[in-house]
């Protein structure tokens, strides 16, 4: 992939035809990363310790064991924080009793000296109650839960289940749009599920008989009715697929339950299912940072850098048993919890992105210490970032920029479109591969085996990507091609900003997101040309710093124009993805231009600024770049209020 | 090129010379080692260990990682939490159509309902009409009818359209919910038991009991847990590039040595503790107990770390040093919930302040869980061959 790769393998010394040459080129590649493919294995299986195995499978097995005994009765994490005044005759005594959250101490204990009350909540006993402390108002308000739990409890041992249960619910979603049905989203599950989902999710015909007479599931009985959902889910896969005809197709929950069992449309079971293809990823990455680690720890790497395998070479073989590892487990997870097709090229992606970042990460990290720290980032970050889209799978088109929604599809019945599909995997497929070039970057000798500050691992990493990208195509085409390639990583970054500015009070969060999200794109697009100043590969002269500028800001805005196309064509119905060219409706051709190349203008100008500073060295950089920052968010300001 | 990467080299042997391998404490030319000298050198070995984590910036990543995860759980639950509690949502207001023979109770209850606007048709095709057609803004429509049994039978029909609709879904459990309620307290004859009578609502924050039984749980553990996998790291590190043998040299024993790694990586837990709980407090939320609470991490940091380099002294590499530290963790964590309370529910309890005299107990096992984890540790040292590593 770089040029020391192609110099130091041996194919190029001959020179056979072109075509024989490059096979036998690939033939050799293959070979030699099978072949560190295959040391990585037995190095792997033989280092580890058969006491390390057992004790292993021993802490497992007893956690296990008391895991399993205890999965009814939870953690325990939310009992007796509470505590109620109320005397063992009062009929709320048994309510504060029965529920975990509470402890009930008799109101001859309660004592209030000096204000500090020992209790949250009291309950006198001429049926007044009130809140004390700092905490009452909450506890009330868990009360009125326990309460109504208490109810709950009591009718469903009624006999007469006309009277326990008076009220009757049927639900059945339909669609008021045009748009085409994301189909079986309105199956209820989790905890309240009653055994009826699985006709649910079942029943799509158009029409409904609502008064059907069978009883209703009490709720009490949660446990075996999500595995009934499951099992259903299962098996009844292909009737659910025939597409909804015209508007007013129904999908519909025909069986009655009581109010308290419905649930809004919400995946639970298959999140949870889900959430289990993420897990061996994070332990996986564990010990691949290890192993990559490893070779850098007094310069074990060197024997691997000088044989005849190129770097590139080197990096898949040692990422290759771990990937296919992966791919195994997750063959394996599918098949036990009946995802299909869909949820292993899903989860592969994601695989894939988790083994990146963590090369990556390792080979950045300066000691075992921080390589934890990097691997913990890593799993805290993509776990969220996977997960918390898929939250939101049967509510906005938008929650497929996590593939782990097209796993949760799978699990719920639905199959992705293929835009879909590419939408959701490109670009972790996309983002998996900067990751290793960079890192590929530095797998060498100066870099592996030296305790660089890690900003300057970054610029070196990036410089060898402008070096590879120079002698391939051009000087200029670097900034043009890395801006475009940082598209991926930016979203990535802002839609984490969103989430972390949302607990933020709007006040402060708004002006913080303008500026966060302008710094984010003016990092992008200027850092690659800092880095290749800071190493000497750009003339330092006025012209060639803008010309780097415009190169950079116009890459970035193909690149940001090319993934809103993506968005339009693959999520046709998804409302934000045309808002993003909202102004663009208007009928006037050069309104729509102005409108149109607008950003184009300003990715340009701004990218101007960020290379003329990083022509001028790291001071001047830092001043171009909050300037930049500024001026792509005061655009931003401006075009919404335009727009508003 | 060949300037930067000079330049590149000068500044790497600067900073080596600044942190590698330090010798700790010259010994004063004195031969005898009095125990000020080795006070000392634990000291400088402590300070030694503490400056490679500053100079890595490891703390900060890791204190970055916890504000993370704890405003990433926020952000969930306050999200969740809007969700199913459209209350928490100002100013949302939806109308749905009421419809059937029997539209009374649910009239009245929906008219209750927080952000909920009913309107009763007479036909019910005019209301499914005006729901197909979005006018008039209707977004839900109820048919209510009795059936045989007297039981109230309601048909909802909702919009497919996303999160509106999830709030819709919880608003409408909530009034169907008030009218079960008074059915089901006029039913009162044919039922044994009468249902208890719920007292009306009042403005609660809904995250109390998330906070104190989730977040603070989590950030006053996360720190004892990086604490210990800092110590694993650590004494694998110094295992695999040779600077034990290093140390070895310095005035100390090799107990002497493991001890000043216990002492600084235990001492980062309450720190941090500290500084989330002053965080917490300057949120408003009120911590009671603290020093109860800190004795608590304090002792839980102890013992992870203890376990922590225990297992980097056993294990022979990294990899499983750090897969048999994590399991022991999560293990741990499922197995203490065969003690009376988990150890998050006695900090829920200590931080509530409503602990129990179970809670205190627990508190004085921990302590002492911690300093028995430490003696076993140090009688294991003292056994070890330090060749041997």
């Amino acid at each position: 992939m770089s040029d020391d790769s192609a110099d130091r393998g041996p194919t190029r010394s001959v020179q056979p035809p072109r075509l024989v040459s490059a096979a036998s080129h690939l033939a050799g590649s293959a070979t030699r990363v099978g072949r560190i493919a295959r040391w990585e294995l037995t190095k792997s299986a033989g280092t580890i310790d058969r006491k390390t195995i057992l004790l292993v499978l021993a802490v497992v097995a007893v956690a296990g064991v008391v895991g399993l005994s205890v999965a009814d009765e939870g953690l325990g994490l939310e009992d007796e924080i509470y505590v109620v005044g109320v005397d063992e005759d009062d009929p709320y005594h048994d309510v504060a009793s029965e529920s975990e959250q509470f402890r009930p101490i008799a109101l001859s204990m309660v004592d209030d000296d000096g204000g500090d009350v020992n209790a949250d909540v009291i309950l006198t006993r001429d049926g007044e109650i009130y809140v004390a402390g700092e905490h009452g108002e909450a506890a009330y308000d868990a009360f009125r839960d326990a309460i109504d739990d208490y109810n709950e409890q009591r009718m469903a041992d009624e006999a007469d289940e006309a009277a326990a249960y008076p009220v009757l619910v049927t639900v059945n979603y339909q669609e008021r749009t045009l748009a085409d049905v994301a189909d079986g989203a309105a199956t209820p599950d989790g905890g309240a599920a009653d055994a009826s989902s699985d006709d649910g999710a079942g029943a799509e015909t158009p029409g409904q008989d609502a008064d059907s007479d069978d009883g209703i599931d009490t709720g009490g009985d949660g446990v075996t009715g999500e595995q009934d959902a499951v099992a259903s889910d299962g098996d009844s896969s292909e009737p659910l697929q025939v597409p909804d005809v015209g508007d007013g197709a129904v999908t519909e929950q025909t069986t009655p339950t009581s109010p308290g069992a419905l649930e809004p449309p919400f995946p639970f079971e298959a999140l949870v299912l889900a959430f289990l293809f993420i897990v061996p990823m994070n332990f996986v990455i564990q010990a691949y940072g290890s192993t990559i680690m490893d070779e850098r720890i007094k310069r074990r790497g060197e024997l691997l850098l000088v044989s005849p395998a190129s770097s590139p070479e080197i990096v898949a073989g040692k990422t290759l048993p771990y990937l296919l590892g992966l791919a195994a487990v997750t063959v394996v997870i599918a098949r036990a919890i009946g995802g299909g097709g869909q949820s292993i090229a899903a989860a592969v992606p994601i695989a894939l992105a988790f083994l990146a970042a963590t090369f990556v990460g390792a080979m950045f990290a300066r000691s075992f210490k921080e390589l934890t720290f990097v691997t913990v980032t890593i799993s805290v970050v993509l776990t969220t970032y996977t997960f918390v889209p898929a939250i939101f799978t049967d509510v906005t088109p938008i929650a497929l920029i996590s593939p782990l929604t097209l796993i949760v599809m799978d699990l719920q019945n639905e199959s992705a479109q293929i835009g879909e599909f590419l939408f959701s995997t490109g670009p972790f497929y996309l983002g998996a591969a900067v990751c290793f070039l960079v890192g590929i970057g530095v797998y060498r000798e100066e870099d592996m085996f030296s305790q660089k500050p890690i900003p300057a691992k970054i610029v070196d990493a990036i410089t060898s990507q402008i070096d590879t990208i120079s002698s391939r195509v051009h000087a200029y085409a670097s900034p043009f091609v890395l801006s475009m390639l940082a598209i991926p990583f930016v979203f990535a970054a802002q839609l984490l900003a969103v989430a972390l500015l949302f607990v933020v009070p709007e006040a402060i969060a708004l002006p913080v997101m303008f500026v966060l999200a302008a710094a984010i794109e003016e990092f992008a697009k200027s850092v690659h040309v800092y880095a290749g100043y800071a190493r000497s590969r750009f003339d330092a002269s006025l012209r060639v710093a803008a010309v780097l500028g415009v190169f950079s800001g116009a890459g970035f805005f193909l690149a940001e124009k090319f993934t809103h196309a993506v968005q339009l064509v693959g999520l046709p119905d998804l409302t934000v993805g045309a808002a993003a060219f909202g102004p663009a409706l208007s009928s006037e051709p050069l309104v729509f231009l102005a409108i149109f190349f607008a950003p184009l203008v300003l990715h340009v100008v701004t990218a101007v600024v960020g290379s003329l500073g990083a022509s001028r060295g790291r001071h001047a950089y830092a001043v171009a770049f909050v300037i930049a920052t500024l001026v792509h968010a005061l655009y931003n300001l401006g075009v919404i209020a335009l727009v508003a | 090129m060949s300037r930067d990467a000079d330049e590149q080299t000068a500044d790497t042997r600067e900073t080596a010379v600044q942190r590698g391998p330090n010798p700790p404490a010259p010994t004063d030319g004195s031969d005898d080692l009095g125990s000020r000298s080795v006070w000392h050198a634990r000291w400088a070995l402590v300070r030694r260990e503490l400056r490679s984590l500053r100079s890595e910036k490891t703390i900060l990543l890791a204190i970055a990682i916890q504000l993370f995860i704890a405003a990433f759980s926020s952000f969930l639950v306050v999200g969740l939490v809007s969700m199913y509690d459209p209350g928490s949502v100002e100013g949302y207001q939806t109308e749905v159509a009421i419809t059937g023979d029997d539209t009374d109770a649910l009239l009245a209850a929906a008219n209750e309902q927080e952000g909920l606007r009913a309107i009763t048709y007479d036909d019910p095709a005019d209301a499914y009409d005006d729901f197909e057609s979005g006018s008039s803004h209707v977004t839900a429509v109820l048919d209510a009818n009795r059936d045989d049994d007297g039981r109230l039978v309601v048909r909802t029909t909702l919009p497919e359209e996303g999160l509106e609709t999830t709030l819709l879904v919880v608003q409408l459990r909530e009034t169907l919910e008030a009218v079960e309620h008074d059915e089901r307290v006029a039913n009162d004859d044919r039922l044994e038991a009468t249902p208890l009578e719920i007292p009306p609502a009042v403005e609660a924050s809904p995250y109390v009991g998330f906070t104190y039984t989730i977040l603070v749980p989590l950030l006053l553990f996360l720190p004892a847990f990086i604490s210990g996998s800092i110590v694993v790291d650590s004494v694998i590190e110094e295992r695999e590039r040779g600077t034990l043998e290093l140390l070895r040299v310095a005035p100390l024993s090799f107990v002497d040595v493991v001890d000043a790694k216990l002492v600084a990586t235990t001492a980062l837990a309450p720190i941090q503790a500290v500084a989330w709980l002053a965080l917490l407090a300057a949120n408003g939320t009120e911590i009671g107990n603290s020093a109860a609470l800190l004795v608590l991490v304090t002792a839980l940091s102890l013992l992870v770390v203890a376990i922590g380099s225990g297992v980097a002294l056993y294990a022979p590499d990294r990899r499983q040093a750090q897969l048999l530290y994590s399991i022991a963790i999560v293990a741990a964590l499922v197995v203490a919930t065969l003690l009376p309370e988990h150890p998050a529910n006695t900090v829920a309890k200590f931080a509530i302040d409503n602990p129990t005299e179970t809670t205190w107990l627990l508190l004085a096992l921990y302590v002492l869980c911690g300093a028995l984890a430490l003696a076993v540790l140090r009688r294991g040292i003292t056994a070890l061959e330090p060749e041997s590593l």
